[in-house]
């Protein structure tokens, strides 16, 4: 079987064939014969010769979050079939979405629509377990959108302004 | 003693709380709000009153609602944890008023000390030393300028009722200072019902230690020695210990340090658990900075230190009985250190970062104690902080205590939300921190010296891309059921891969 997997900042194919509990995997060009048993949900211990690993999956529809040894890392783990298919279509020339970057509550919007900003500007606040975040202009530009509303609850990634 | 006990609080505090009640025999009543229906505390305690919605000035911080809980289930006492009501004199008095007892210094007490510049003054008037700057919170506008321009950049702007680095700002240009002003009284205002903001001068690279102080109603206070808490971020203290390595080479300075502590009490006529703050500069000058009137976040490691227990030893003195204990007995033995475990996200300037924690596995072991809110399957609330738990150790001295850490650290894994144990590994394995140099921009410091290790191309990285690929490829079949996972479907799946 073959994957790509999106590992933190780096990408790496994987193929890999199981049988009879163990997995022969080739990373890049390196080459590994494991043993496999989930031991609990998500939770993988995973023998390489006698050296012995656990690793933790958790999390998403595409994305994960992969815990092994103190160490953690966000995982996409895309089929390379359906991989082109997926390319394209992201963010048009000179527009900017500003996302919320945490769920959390929005207690203040300090733009309105159509107004010019500076770069560094703060467009909106978000709030989240008593922590403000002031959320800044990336870039000069006109306020398009303005999808903020104080006092409404957003989760991670909710669009909050449109600049362009 | 009391016959039963409220706990008018959440999260890990509410746990330690119902611990020693437990351990007492003394039924527990805690309180919660829609977010905390299924929180830990609510699955501990005996008894649970339901207060109001998940905002905490619905809620936690109604003292007419947690008043009426407490009549409802027939307590006699109410513990306010920290945080929330726990420094409020009102709320100590609207106890007294009603016939409970408030477990805690007396509502003059927190009057007296409560407000950072009424702390200050007394402080002045008792002989402990100050931090330059002003006793007077100040208006915004014409006055601030002037206040900050007479002290000089920079300078720190301050809650005056705050705690816990909320409503707190740094200020290096006279520019920045209105700003700063009003995001700092408005973040007061939120977290402590008062926008009330005052300015000091700034103590360039202090370390921030503080002394436990206890003492019954019958006038014997004693301190407990100190608590090293310089390792914070955003004025959030993050790593603490006790002793403090300062200490361990200047033990003198505990004796002048608790004796200004004791001063700063007595002015207060202070009675149960507090704890004075103060910095202290690279030539061991201290300066008292506040006063806790509460038990602190961080007191495990004074009790691993000393053997006492704080929660305990403030219940029988709001039962009004005598401290055993002098001076005289208080040693500090060993080394003691707590991390403070936060959902946050180191790789996205620790931003909060709140949900439902799938998985959990806690440390355990010689040494190591948990003092843990959460569970696997609790939806952490957006609503209140971000602390799922603080995890201590005990050694014979400070780098045992250390390793053990390290130790305790590597078994602990929580997915689901970040968290920052990733970055206590880095710490603890970081040669500064085991010298004990610790000033309170140590973190900063930290974060630029420490590139993040990757560590792209070991065996772990390659590891766990064959588990993730694994794990996603198995889950196929269930992209279509969210919510299940983990479920005999995936297992099934899974099976399937490996025939």
């Amino acid at each position: 079987m073959k994957r790509v997997v999106r590992f933190g900042e780096r990408q790496v194919s994987l193929e890999w064939k199981a049988g009879g509990g163990r997995i022969a995997a080739v990373i890049d060009s390196r080459g590994y014969e494991v043993s496999v048993l989930e031991v609990e949900p998500g939770v993988y211990s995973i023998l390489a010769g006698t050296r012995a690993y656990e690793v933790r999956v958790a999390g998403g529809e595409r994305k994960w979050m992969v815990q092994s040894g103190g160490k953690s890392w966000q995982a996409e783990v895309i089929d390379p079939r359906a991989a082109s298919a997926r390319r394209g279509g992201l963010g048009r020339e000179g527009r900017q979405v500003l996302a919320a970057p945490m769920p959390g509550k929005v207690v203040r919007v300090l733009v309105e629509e159509g107004a010019m900003v500076e770069e560094g500007q703060g467009l909106v606040v978000v709030e989240a377990m008593k922590m403000q975040n002031e959320m800044k202009a990336p870039k000069a530009g006109k306020v398009v959108a303005l999808a903020a509303r104080a006092g409404s609850s957003v989760a991670a990634g909710d669009e909050l302004v449109t600049l362009e | 003693m009391f016959r039963k006990v409220l706990i008018a609080n959440r999260g890990e505090i509410a746990v330690r709380v119902i611990r020693a009640l437990r351990e007492m025999n003394i039924p527990s009543v805690t309180v919660y709000s829609d977010a905390d229906r299924a929180s830990l505390a609510v699955r501990m305690a005996d008894e649970a009153v339901y207060i109001g919605e998940s905002p905490s000035a619905e809620s936690y911080l109604r003292i007419d609602r947690i008043l009426d809980a407490a009549r409802a289930t027939h307590a006699q006492a109410i513990h306010p944890g920290y945080g929330f009501l726990s420094e409020n004199a009102a709320f100590a008095q609207a106890c007294e008023d009603s016939g409970l007892t408030f477990i805690g210094p007396s509502a003059e007490s927190i009057r007296k000390v409560g407000s950072k510049t009424a702390a200050r003054q007394l402080a002045k008037a008792a002989g402990a030393p100050i931090v330059p700057g002003v006793e007077e919170a100040v208006a915004p506008g014409a006055e601030a300028h002037r206040v900050a321009r007479e002290i000089g950049y920079p300078v720190l702007l301050k809650a005056a009722a705050g705690g816990g680095g909320k409503g707190m700002r740094r200020v290096d240009r006279e520019e920045d200072l209105d700003s700063a002003l009003r995001d700092a009284s408005s973040e007061a205002e939120r977290s402590f019902k008062s926008g009330e903001v005052y300015i000091e001068k700034l103590v360039p690279r202090p370390r921030h230690i503080e002394i436990q102080v206890l003492g019954d109603r019958y006038g014997h206070l004693i301190h407990l020695g100190e608590r090293e808490c310089s390792l914070q971020r955003r004025h959030q203290k993050v790593i603490e210990e006790s002793p403090s390595p300062v200490m361990l080479e200047y033990p003198e300075l505990r004796e002048a340090m608790g004796e200004a502590a004791l001063r700063v009490a007595r002015a207060a006529g202070y009675y149960n658990a507090g704890t004075c703050e103060f910095l202290v500069d690279e030539d061991r000058r201290f300066y008292f900075l506040e006063m806790n009137t509460r038990l602190q976040v961080e007191h495990p490691v004074t009790e691993l230190a000393t053997g006492l227990d704080l929660v305990k030893l403030q219940l029988e003195i709001a039962a009004g009985k005598r401290l055993a204990i002098g001076q005289k007995d208080v040693k500090l033995s060993g080394s003691a250190i707590e991390c403070r475990i936060y959902a946050e996200d180191p790789d996205h300037g620790f931003l909060p970062s709140p949900g439902r924690i799938l998985q959990l596995r806690e440390p355990s072991g010689p040494g190591i104690r948990l003092d843990s809110g959460v569970y696997p399957g609790w939806n952490v609330p957006m609503d209140y902080d971000p602390l799922l738990a603080k995890l201590a150790v005990w050694a014979e001295s400070r780098p045992a205590a250390i390793a053990r850490m390290r130790r305790a650290i590597s078994e602990y894994a929580i997915s689901g939300i970040q968290t920052n144990l990733e970055f206590f590994r880095g710490i603890l394995a970081d040669a500064e921190f085991a010298n004990g140099r610790l000033h309170t921009a140590f973190l900063d410091d930290y974060f630029a010296r420490a590139a993040r290790d990757t560590g792209p191309e070991s065996d772990l990285f390659d590891i766990a891309v064959i588990a993730a690929a694994l794990h996603a490829t198995a889950a196929k079949p269930l992209q279509q059921v969210p919510s299940a996972s983990g479920s005999a479907w995936r297992r099934s799946g899974l099976r399937e891969l490996m025939r």
